[in-house]
């Protein structure tokens, strides 16, 4: 028994003609997350200093989103997946 | 009366009755309700229990009526707790919805139980916690509030603003006033917790 393999999406295909070109992952302001919690899961997770931590923060809360780490799309997939574990309103896409 | 989180060496200690301890326990039985992956009767065919147990959609068969009948719409809950990770890109979304979502709701179930059973088990008043209950508690308080903010329609800043105004007029009338009670006291069990995490 086997799978076939699920098949390629554009971004799939572009991707690997384009590695250079990092992907992001941004977090978005919402209503009830703290700033301090925010804060401290950028401190927690990312390992950020406090005064880095707290710039982000305040791009999240002033700015409605801040870029919170750039890479390898599996890294931000990674970061996305942690960042909604934490219950952040975390997305990724590719650096444009 | 409450007392908030505190840092007592190596443990976060805070005083809750047992009404009020109940209320966060309900609170957050809801949010693991909610979150828990959907258990799945084995079939007994050993590929589809392992496709399913890993949270993949099923292979479907000819004539399977799952294309005909819309899925019903997901929770808004359930989208603010895991919302899709691509805004430009449906297609990408799905992926990763596909390659996450069953790990990342057992994951939050599994802390929310976490947190529970800190609570259920108290010396006397106190909740007492280490360093690892502390860390799911005050992402289980997250969970729990986004849900309650969901059900209380917080769309912006100024939505929970306006949620402190609610609370003073206390108008008999407002259905939501039990949940908006609870949701501010969350936010400040929360907010204690987090300052004792970061050791202010």
């Amino acid at each position: 028994m086997s799978i076939a393999p699920a098949e390629l999406s554009q971004a799939d295909i572009e991707q690997d003609v384009s590695v250079d070109r990092p992907w992001i992952t941004l977090v978005w302001n919402d209503p009830v997350n703290l700033m301090s919690y925010v804060t401290y899961v950028f401190q927690t997770y990312f390992g950020y200093s406090l005064e880095k931590a707290e710039r982000l923060m305040l791009d999240v809360h002033q700015k409605g989103k801040a870029v919170v780490s750039n890479g390898p799309r599996e890294k931000m997939e990674r970061d996305t997946e942690a960042m909604q574990g934490y219950g952040l309103w975390a997305t990724l896409q590719r650096d444009d | 009366m409450a007392r908030a989180f505190t840092r007592k060496g190596e443990r976060f200690v805070a005083r809750l009755d047992d009404d009020e301890r109940g209320v966060v326990v309900w609170l957050l039985e809801q949010t693991r309700e909610l979150l828990a992956p959907e258990l799945r009767e084995p079939t007994g065919d050993p590929f589809d229990d392992l496709v399913a147990r890993m949270g993949l959609p099923r292979l479907k068969e000819e004539g399977d009526l799952a294309d005909e009948i819309p899925a019903a719409p997901r929770d808004p809950a359930l989208e603010r707790l895991l919302p899709s990770a691509h805004r430009q890109d449906p297609a990408l979304a799905a992926e990763f919805r596909r390659l996450t979502e069953h790990g990342l709701r057992e994951r939050k179930a599994a802390n929310l139980a976490t947190a529970i059973s800190a609570l259920m088990d108290p010396e006397g008043d106190k909740v007492r916690l280490d360093q690892e209950q502390a860390q799911a508690m005050v992402v289980a308080l997250t969970d729990a509030r986004l849900l309650l903010g969901e059900r209380l329609g917080l769309r912006t800043d100024e939505d929970s603003e306006a949620l402190q105004d609610r609370l003073e007029a206390a108008s008999e009338e407002d259905p939501q006033l039990y949940l908006a009670a609870y949701y501010d006291f969350l936010t400040w069990l929360q907010e204690s917790l987090i300052q004792a995490l970061m050791g202010r």
